[in-house]
């Protein structure tokens, strides 16, 4: 992986949470760079897709959303565990829902972190530190050669 | 109509005694209708209830076949039923095989069971049958079969309500906290990021818009909680409630270690109940005596059971704010608040949580308050769960 490479791919609908998830990233100081893929679909071309439409290295976190159009993150989050290549990728779902249907449906797709956006956005920026520093920082991900 | 056909007195010559063998008075009395018939397949002798059944007096039936007392579908297979009846005779005993029907001197058609035993008098060999009239069972059946169609489909009709609003309240839990998420986030950006351009008072009003955003996440999350108690199953275990009140007490001790309230937690016998739901339940009754005793400067809580009109009950009691009665009616309703919100914070959703998991239980909740002097909150768990 080149220092250049995207760390995080975030992938969500609407302009306005991205904004937000964006912003707590930087106030976090741990947005180096940031994909943002605004449907399901897109976040799969983005990962799956052919060349010039997929990113040139799989990202080291995937920030997923669940509620998706065309097709939502529970069927995103299946076809990365589907496909090889990235069957190892870290998904942290970011979720307004804690439904236990939703946390269950996560976690049988082996998720790897399951956190609830609070509306308070003080305690959100706090949980968002929390996912950069553990997850692109104390962590060591899958092997990037793999991929 | 009449049974009778040119051969039929011949058949009705012989009667056996049966005062004789002191049955006479059983025969007549029996509610079954009891007829005797003959190798040739006419009637012998009848009992009052089979007259009665059929229309007939006794000397109508007295040597008629038996034949003439089945619909007219029905004879034709009967006699061949007859003749291998009498080939190999054994006792048929009631309510086995086909579903049979009787025919009425009036042409009405009424379902019957029927036992038929071998009798053999003066080496002739004579049939029992006793019939039993079952139209009435049948009609209940008929009558339990069509209550039994409708509960369903009102159950039914129920689910589907049922996961209508559980897809309600999930949507309530996605698309209402989304937005409230904006309006907090981005005047916690406006406060921070656009710091040169707001004065002192911009920044307040701020501070009131994140508040009141939080707040009303804070009811959304607490509506979730209370939808989530009616949903699911009652997963009943035995459960130890005053292990639970000494969880949620030492919770609560660790969230304000500076507060000091003597607590009282009595031994309880195990109850039947959803573990979870009561843990919940308790949390909200422990934790508002915690939060009505908070400017009691000798803080106590007891948990305790005790026993009336012969049932347990189980009671949160504490000695803080109390309140009063004038207002109990009020105390379980979803969003009922009895205090301040700057007195006492809360949404005013927890005793309606409460009430709910009780019900669940087949229980009741009441309470006992007086002003400045503390309150009992008490509850039931038995009785059949829903």
């Amino acid at each position: 992986m080149t220092e250049t490479a995207p760390v995080i791919l975030l992938v969500e609908d609407n302009p306005r949470d991205a904004e937000l998830t964006m912003l707590a990233l930087e106030q976090g100081e741990i947005i180096r760079d940031v994909v943002l893929a605004g449907d399901g679909a897109e976040a799969l071309a983005l990962l799956h897709g052919e060349d010039g439409v997929c990113m040139p290295h799989p990202p080291r976190l995937v920030l997923l959303d669940l509620k998706l159009p065309k097709i939502d993150g529970i069927e995103v989050l299946e076809r990365i565990r589907a496909e090889e290549r990235t069957a190892l990728l870290p998904v942290v779902v970011l979720s307004t829902s804690a439904e236990d249907r939703d946390v269950q449906a996560c976690y049988e797709r082996h998720v790897n972190s399951y956190v609830q956006e609070s509306v308070d956005f003080m305690a959100f920026r706090a949980a968002i530190r929390a996912i950069g520093e553990y997850w692109l920082a104390l962590n060591i991900g899958p092997n990037a050669e793999r991929y | 109509m009449t049974l009778m056909d040119d051969s039929s007195m011949a058949a009705g010559n012989w009667q056996p005694n049966l005062e004789d063998v002191g049955f006479g008075s059983l025969f007549d009395l029996l509610p079954d209708g009891v007829i005797v018939v003959g190798r040739d397949g006419r009637i012998i002798i009848s009992n009052p209830a089979s007259t009665e059944m059929f229309g007939y007096s006794h000397d109508e039936l007295a040597g008629a076949p038996v034949d003439g007392l089945l619909p007219e579908l029905l004879r034709d297979g009967h006699s061949s039923h007859r003749a291998r009846f009498h080939h190999d005779p054994k006792t048929r005993p009631m309510g086995v095989g086909r579903e049979l029907f009787g025919k009425h001197r009036d042409g009405s058609e009424f379902p019957v069971e029927i036992s038929l035993s071998p009798l053999t008098n003066e080496g002739r060999m004579l049939v029992t049958a006793i019939i039993r009239d079952i139209s009435d069972r049948k009609a209940n059946e008929l009558k339990l079969r069509q209550t039994a169609e409708s509960l369903e489909q009102r159950s039914v009709q129920l689910e589907a309500a049922n996961r209508e609003l559980g897809s309600f309240t999930y949507s309530v839990s996605h698309d209402l906290r989304a937005p409230l998420r904006g309006i907090d986030g981005f005047s916690q950006a406006l406060i921070e990021d656009c710091d040169d351009v707001l004065d002192k008072r911009g920044k307040r009003y701020l501070r009131h818009v994140r508040e009141s955003a939080q707040e009303m996440g804070n009811l959304i999350d607490d509506l979730l909680q209370l939808s989530r108690m009616t949903r699911g199953e009652l997963r009943r275990t035995e459960t130890n409630l005053s292990d639970l009140v000494r969880d949620v007490a030492r919770s609560l001790e660790a969230s304000d270690p500076d507060r000091n309230v003597e607590w009282q937690i009595d031994e309880c016998a195990l109850v039947l109940a959803d573990e979870r739901l009561l843990r919940i339940a308790l949390e909200n009754l422990i934790g508002n005596a915690w939060k009505f005793t908070g400017n009691r400067e000798h803080a106590r809580i007891r948990f305790g059971e005790r026993c009336r009109h012969d049932k347990s009950e189980y009671f949160v009691e504490d000695n803080g704010a109390g309140f009063d009665m004038a207002y109990v009616h009020k105390l379980f309703g979803p969003f009922q608040r009895l205090h301040a919100t700057t007195e006492f914070e809360g949404t005013g959703i927890g005793l309606a949580t409460v009430q709910r998991i009780v019900h669940r239980h087949g229980g009741q909740v009441w309470a006992e308050g007086v002003v400045d002097e503390g309150a009992t909150f008490a509850f039931t768990l038995d009785g059949q769960a829903d």
